[in-house]
């Protein structure tokens, strides 16, 4: 049956014959007398059948080809490992190579697959000409065409001049909306904005709220922001006096006392750490499954207004009175990065929570920061290079810009008395055109009358942006502007009260320990490479200790007393790699090859002493040490003049770098046939009173 | 004409549809909808390192009947509940692990010491014993699967092989009706006849032989260790001893590998377990070290990839032979411990036939039954179950060169004694070499060459 169906692949279009022929054919030639590439495309000619099977069935894994090197295509290139001497651990590190690229492979295309799935649901605003602008369209058009379930999405919610909402969060999976609303703020609801309820309403005015707990800081407090902690069941609110934490009936069930004065609030989900920065500029980190302060940081900035995360890496940024923005990690005392980026204080800051969009981009998710200041500007930084901004422009209108980045990454912009949403790849594409301060094309706009705005939220997994104005709270439909597929175990706004249990207590579990926030979050799970080098370099000291000494050693006779020996560590003592080290065995060619991953490389300040290192890559590293030797200058000077250039002083140079070769040779074998008894006879603690010996 | 669209999830798609559903679930496997990933697995693999050394409680239970320190212990090959056990007082027992009860109990099987037991046919239907009373005893025993001869044990032995000489170990013939005993000298016996029917003893050989084992795989070989710190292999096809090497230290035990005929495994006085390739015999393939006292016993499990050993410091030790294929070291590349407060002396030690429990027997007459991976889960396990642990197992293989969660995993108790005990042994043993390095140094450069403990084990091999 095999032998059938590897027949009837044979038949194969010619162009395929071909490419085949003209593939092994060049091989050949290659390498002609090579016995092991000609075996090697004998076995990818004599795979027919498993690649018949595999194109129409799952291969089981016995079937599956081991061997990496005869079944990969030619474009996936399998590392040899030829510097590895341990033949097992070569053919368990290829096959190990194998797995994994499989693996990534097969996650890939099921990737893909989704993705064209989920392509059918995400939202679009197709034009047909280029006169057609997207930003022409209003709600009402986007209402009356889609109609139906997604038009109530588009929602306008009146409380009254002055009592609308001022600050909202939703919740993770979007099905929430805790929102800050009343005279003064000092009304806070939770509603469940999918099911068109409400969970509670809070009333700080009254002192008292629904449950009758009282005691919420005494009457009359304005609550300065809101965030949901977990899921929906919990909320924190910054009060004046402190943070108070209510549950869904929106009953006090904590007061956070030593968080004094709050202005700003937020939780980063998967450390369970509740953030709040306060009217003196502490920003204090709260674990919210123990209840402990795990770090208070003064930022001495002065009261800050703006504080957001990135959600990427929980690095918390603010930004500051004077035009500052600062990111915290709880780690540091001092903040990670700063940087002067308005002039004036900053309003708001979004870090982009999408990755681009397309599959296999360069783009990472958080690596764009948007930063709004009132000076008037909007601002687009690479958290990779902060040298200076990928694009700012200026927007119009009095109050503050408020602005905020979708799950798609389409920024919505609040500023005078209208919001402005804005393409995902044109806002972060670098503007080359002649005015440096170009907005990138508007994708929507919509005036709300009810000014001042106040606060943008996108709700995550859906179209809808919700926006906070002076008389209520209005949504309006973005289309395209959020994920259209979630996922359960994350994220899922269907869940009900067993699921959304479960994944409270999966998430206990997984609680990330604070200590793990750092910039870079691909740091979990790799070597240090910081620490790994430390090693190696004393490594390579110790060995050449070694060597110093034992070439002393011998230059000086075994009983002469070796001067600055620093630790004489005996060779069966050492380390196997120092062992190897010392025997010249020791492989560095596998070091570097990381310095390929590590193109992410956030670059922190005050961080200049290793600059010139850092100039120069590994392979000049390794060079530079190469030359450490006899005639290091003429070669170096001969490896500059490497031009086809015939130039007599690099002759005369060549010619004299031959000279000196020859005449160590020369000596080597006169040394051999002469001198050998004479020098391999032992020395004795006398020999240095010869003749001749007193050099 | 300008298309819009926006999106709108199908509730319907995302609840069950009637109560009692599973809840349909949907993925996006984009790395980005995933935040933090590598580091939530890292805390899981934190969890599961810790959940199983929660888990880890290996002792399961105690046979008890003996008066005297127990000294043998062996199974048949085809049964996964039948174990004899023999002490000092001359009792011997079967026991069912099953039912942790006793089949049978001969508290006078021989008088003084049982020094070897072996069953003599792989349904252990018979039973080999021989003492220090200078008989062996053939008896029948009844297997208690209750089909054939459950109550047919009987209190008289079929057979007595009575000699002259008192014996130290015993092991029967994989097929034929033959056994071989260990005395002063290494004697084969038929069953049919009352005198050993040849004697295979080294030419220049004057010692004890403690102990005898047929090879599992080509059964007319065996080999014996004696108190001349001889490990000794011998043809029953040619009736002679074919060749032997002479270690620095006796051996106390040995063991055949189930899986690699060639291989051999050594429990010697100097505390170590040393494998043997039986063609090259110049060198131990590997040495095992961690016993803080002679090991006494040792014994390989039914895959020929782990061995257990017992030894004179109260502990059992399980060990992954890696050159048997055990990829996997145990926990911070250390063999397993297992004690109890009130286990003495450990004699012998054996594998259950499905490799999942380990007995010893020890002197105080107790025969204890422990898992052989210390965190394994008895009784049954459904589906989800045991996804979740082996989830849990790969997560912690994954992440073991993490720090803390390498910790978690390398963190042992041990008993104070053993602890102690280890401890001197290694500054003793640091002493030692740092005085041959000092030695090395102040004589002639390359006069004096570092010798490797492998090529320290064997002083001679002769043939």
């Amino acid at each position: 049956m095999d032998a059938l169906i590897a027949r009837a692949d044979a038949i194969r279009p010619l162009s395929e014959l071909k490419a085949v022929k003209t593939r092994d054919s060049g091989k050949g030639k290659a390498k002609a007398n090579s016995k092991g590439k000609s075996k090697d495309t004998s076995t990818s000619n004599s795979d027919y059948t498993l690649q018949s099977i595999s194109s129409h069935a799952n291969v089981p894994k016995s079937l599956a080809p081991l061997d990496p090197s005869s079944s990969k295509s030619k474009n996936d290139e399998v590392p040899k490992y030829n510097h590895i001497a341990n033949k097992k651990l070569r053919s368990q590190l290829v096959h190990q190579h194998a797995l994994n690229s499989n693996l990534s492979k097969n996650a890939l295309e099921t990737q893909q697959n989704l993705l064209s799935l989920a392509a059918d649901d995400a939202g679009s605003i197709q034009v047909t000409g280029p006169l057609e602008k997207t930003w022409r369209i209003s709600q009402d058009e986007i209402v009356a065409s889609v109609g139906g379930e997604a038009a109530k999405g588009r929602r306008e919610l009146t409380f009254g001049p002055g009592q609308g909402a001022k600050r909202m969060k939703w919740s993770q999976n979007g099905r929430h909306l805790v929102f800050i609303s009343g005279k003064g703020g000092t009304k806070v609801s939770s509603v469940d904005w999918m099911g068109g309820n409400v969970n509670c309403e809070v009333d700080l005015l009254a002192g008292s709220n629904l449950a009758g707990a009282g005691g919420n800081g005494g009457g009359g407090e304005a609550a300065r922001d809101v965030t949901f902690l977990q899921d929906q069941s919990f909320f924190a609110v910054a009060q004046k006096r402190n943070v108070f934490v209510y549950d869904r009936d929106g009953v006090e069930v904590h007061r956070l006392n030593n968080i004094i004065d709050p202005l700003r609030l937020d939780f980063l989900p998967w450390h369970w750490l509740l953030v709040a920065v306060t009217n003196s500029g502490h920003l204090s980190y709260t674990d919210t499954t123990t209840g402990t302060q795990i770090a208070v940081h003064r930022t001495k900035l002065g009261a800050c207004n703006t504080l957001t995360q990135n959600r990427h890496n929980a690095v918390v940024h603010l930004g500051h009175q004077n035009g500052c923005v600062t990111l915290w990690t709880p780690n540091l005392p001092k903040p990670a990065v700063q940087i002067l980026s308005h002039m004036g204080p900053v309003t708001s800051i979004s870090v982009n929570p999408s990755d681009g969009g397309s599959a296999g981009s360069v783009n990472m998710p958080g690596r764009y920061m948007a930063t709004a200041g009132r000076d008037g500007k909007i601002k687009i930084w690479d958290c990779r290079n902060w040298k200076g901004v990928v694009r700012e422009w200026a927007v119009r209108g009095a109050g503050d810009v408020e602005l905020e980045w979708s799950q798609k990454g389409y920024l919505g912009v609040l500023s005078g008395g209208s919001v402005n949403v804005y393409h995902p790849p044109h806002i972060v594409t670098p503007y080359t055109g002649s005015s440096s301060s170009a907005a990138p094309p508007l994708y929507l706009s919509h005036p709300i009358p009810h000014k001042p705005l106040q606060c943008l939220r996108f709700e995550p997994f859906s179209d809808v942006l919700a926006i906070g104005h002076n008389k209520g709270l209005s949504s309006i439909l973005v289309p395209g502007a959020g994920e259209p597929q979630f996922d359960s175990l994350e994220a899922d706004p269907f869940e009900n009260a067993k699921a959304r249990r479960e994944r409270e207590v999966k998430g206990l579990l997984d609680k990330i320990q604070p200590d793990l926030i750092t910039l870079d979050p691909s740091m979990v799970g790799k070597f240090d490479s910081a620490a790994l080098s430390a090693s190696g370099s004393s490594l390579v000291a110790t060995a050449a200790q070694s060597l110093l000494d034992k070439s002393d050693k011998v230059k000086w006779g075994a009983n002469v007393q070796v001067k600055n020996v620093g630790v004489d560590v005996p060779f069966s003592r050492m380390k196997r790699v120092e062992r190897l080290a010392v025997q010249g065995k020791l492989d560095t060619t596998g070091a570097g090859d990381d310095s390929e991953d590590s193109d992410v490389e956030m670059k922190e300040g005050g961080d200049g002493d290793s600059d010139d290192e850092a100039g120069l890559s590994r392979e000049e590293m390794s060079k530079k040490r190469k030359m450490r030797g006899k005639n290091k200058s003429l070669k170096r000077y001969l490896r500059k003049q490497r031009k086809n250039v015939v130039d007599p002083q690099v002759l005369a140079v060549r010619a004299k770098v031959d000279r000196m070769r020859e005449e160590a040779k020369a000596k080597k074998l006169q040394m051999k046939a002469g001198g050998a008894g004479e020098e391999n006879k032992r020395k004795s603690a006398l020999d240095r009173f010869k003749a001749g010996s007193g050099k | 004409m300008v298309k819009i669209s926006v999106l709108q999830h199908n509730p319907a798609l995302h609840v069950p549809i009637r109560p009692g559903d599973p809840t349909p679930v949907q993925r996006n496997l984009n790395p980005s909808m995933h935040p933090f990933a590598k580091a939530r697995e890292r805390t899981r693999a934190l969890n599961a390192a810790k959940l199983d050394k929660i888990f880890s409680k290996p002792f399961v239970d105690s046979l008890e009947g003996h008066i005297d320190a127990v000294e043998v212990l062996t199974k048949p090959l085809e049964s996964l509940t039948t174990v004899a056990s023999g002490s000092w007082d001359g009792g011997l027992i079967l026991h069912n692990l099953h039912t942790r009860s006793e089949m049978l109990k001969l508290p006078q099987a021989h008088k003084g010491k049982i020094s070897g037991l072996c069953f003599a046919d792989p349904k252990g239907s018979r039973l080999l014993s021989c003492g220090v009373d200078r008989n062996v005893r053939l008896w029948k025993v009844g297997t208690g699967d209750g089909e054939d001869d459950s109550g047919a044990s009987s209190q008289e032995p079929l057979h007595v092989y009575p000699w002259k000489t008192s014996f130290n170990s015993i092991d029967h013939h994989r097929s034929d009706p033959l056994f071989a005993t260990a005395s002063s000298t290494v004697q084969i016996w038929d069953e049919t006849k009352s005198a050993p029917v040849s004697n295979l003893t080294f030419p220049t050989s004057n010692e004890t032989v403690s102990s005898v084992r047929f090879n599992l795989a080509e059964p007319s070989v065996l080999a014996s260790v004696g108190s001349d710190r001889t490990f000794t292999l011998y043809d029953i096809r040619t009736g002679k001893a074919e060749r032997r090497v002479v270690m620095q230290f006796r051996s106390n035990a040995l063991a055949w590998s189930p899986t690699l005929p060639t291989m051999a495994l050594l429990a010697s006085e100097d505390h170590n377990l040393y494998t043997f390739d039986v063609r090259h015999m110049a060198a131990p393939v590997q040495i095992y070290k961690g016993h803080v006292a002679a090991v006494m016993s040792c014994e390989w499990a039914p895959t020929g990839v782990e061995f257990v050993s017992g030894g004179w410091d109260r502990t059992v030790r399980i060990w992954s032979s890696r050159e048997a294929g055990g990829k996997e070291k145990g926990p911070g590349g250390r063999e397993v411990v297992y004690h109890t407060k009130r286990m003495q002396r450990v004699t012998s030690t054996i594998y259950s036939s499905d490799a999942r429990y380990v007995l010893s027997g020890s002197d105080d007459g107790n025969v204890r039954i422990w898992k052989a991976k210390a965190s394994d889960k008895l009784g049954v396990i459904t589906a989800r179950e045991r996804a979740s642990m082996e989830y849990r197992e790969s997560l912690v293989k994954r992440w073991s060169v993490d720090k803390d969660v390498g910790r978690v995993m390398r963190t042992r108790h041990l008993p104070k004694s053993v602890y102690k005990a280890g401890q001197l042994k290694h500054t003793m043993l640091e002493a030692r070499r740092v005085k041959d390095e000092r030695r090395r140094k102040h004589t002639r450069a390359g006069e004096q060459k570092p010798v490797a403990e492998k090529k320290k084990t064997v002083i001679t091999e002769q043939s």
